[in-house]
């Protein structure tokens, strides 16, 4: 459970279907929707390590904080869920442009 | 993140309550002790707390004037309490003196009671405000369900 394994599969959504488009916006706007959405699936990942690192740091007897490691827990569980939220959006939006052909 | 911030900084509180705690555990424990390494009765240990500004890297300082009248709490110190030993007549303890007195530690057992009190009452606020934020950042998160 060390990397979120989908970033590539966003990586390639961001580039070859979507170029043209990306590439009028990129001269106004120079991040993407698809690098913002992998960086914060980064932040999100790097946020579930720490927490896995404070627990592991606990039951080791290296951190003696018991609140630590459970704010750390809830940051990745908070985090997280902010991403759910972003990707049932995404997923909503996708089966809208899919309901168009009927 | 100002999610992130209001956590970090309860987390400071519950440390620097936590802290307390131990200090108060220790001064019960050595209500009894005559003995120190440096020489006459344990002394009674009270933390010092200070306000210090919630650490910010120089770019949100910058951008967030704001940041700087956040106030996270840091432990500066633990000061050894003044008051004088009490003096107990007891000729048979080995640490009297000449005249058959010893000294003991001038802790007074209500008021640590009560310092354990305010202790867990103090550490409850900061977990119950950890909460609050915590409960803040789910209900934005159903706007829009």
């Amino acid at each position: 459970m060390n990397e979120v394994t989908f970033t590539k599969g966003l990586e390639s959504l961001n580039g070859s279907s979507l170029d043209t488009a990306a590439k009028t916006k990129k001269t106004q706007n120079p991040e993407s929707f698809g690098n913002m959405l992998t960086r914060s699936l980064n932040d999100v990942n790097q946020l579930k390590l720490e927490a896995d690192e404070a627990v592991a740091n606990l039951a080791a007897g290296k951190q003696k904080d018991i609140h630590a490691t459970m704010i750390a827990l809830e940051k990745a569980d908070v985090a997280f869920q902010l991403l759910m939220q972003i990707r049932n959006k995404i997923i909503s939006a996708y089966e809208t442009v899919m309901r168009m052909q009927a | 993140m100002d999610f992130f911030d209001a956590l970090h900084i309860s987390s400071t509180g519950l440390s620097a309550q936590r802290l307390r705690m131990n200090l108060i555990s220790a001064n019960l424990a050595n209500i009894n002790t005559t003995r120190t390494k440096g020489g006459g009765p344990y002394r009674r240990k009270d933390p010092v707390f200070a306000a210090q500004a919630h650490e910010a890297s120089f770019r949100e300082m910058l951008g967030n004037r704001r940041k700087e009248l956040l106030k996270e709490v840091a432990v500066v110190g633990i000061v050894n309490d003044s008051r004088a030993p009490i003096k107990k007549y007891d000729p048979m303890h080995p640490d009297a003196d000449g005249y058959g007195y010893v000294s003991m530690p001038n802790i007074n057992l209500m008021e640590e009671m009560v310092n354990m009190i305010s202790a867990t009452r103090s550490y409850e606020a900061s977990v119950t405000a950890i909460q609050s934020a915590k409960d803040m950042a789910l209900k934005a998160l159903e706007i829009g369900q």
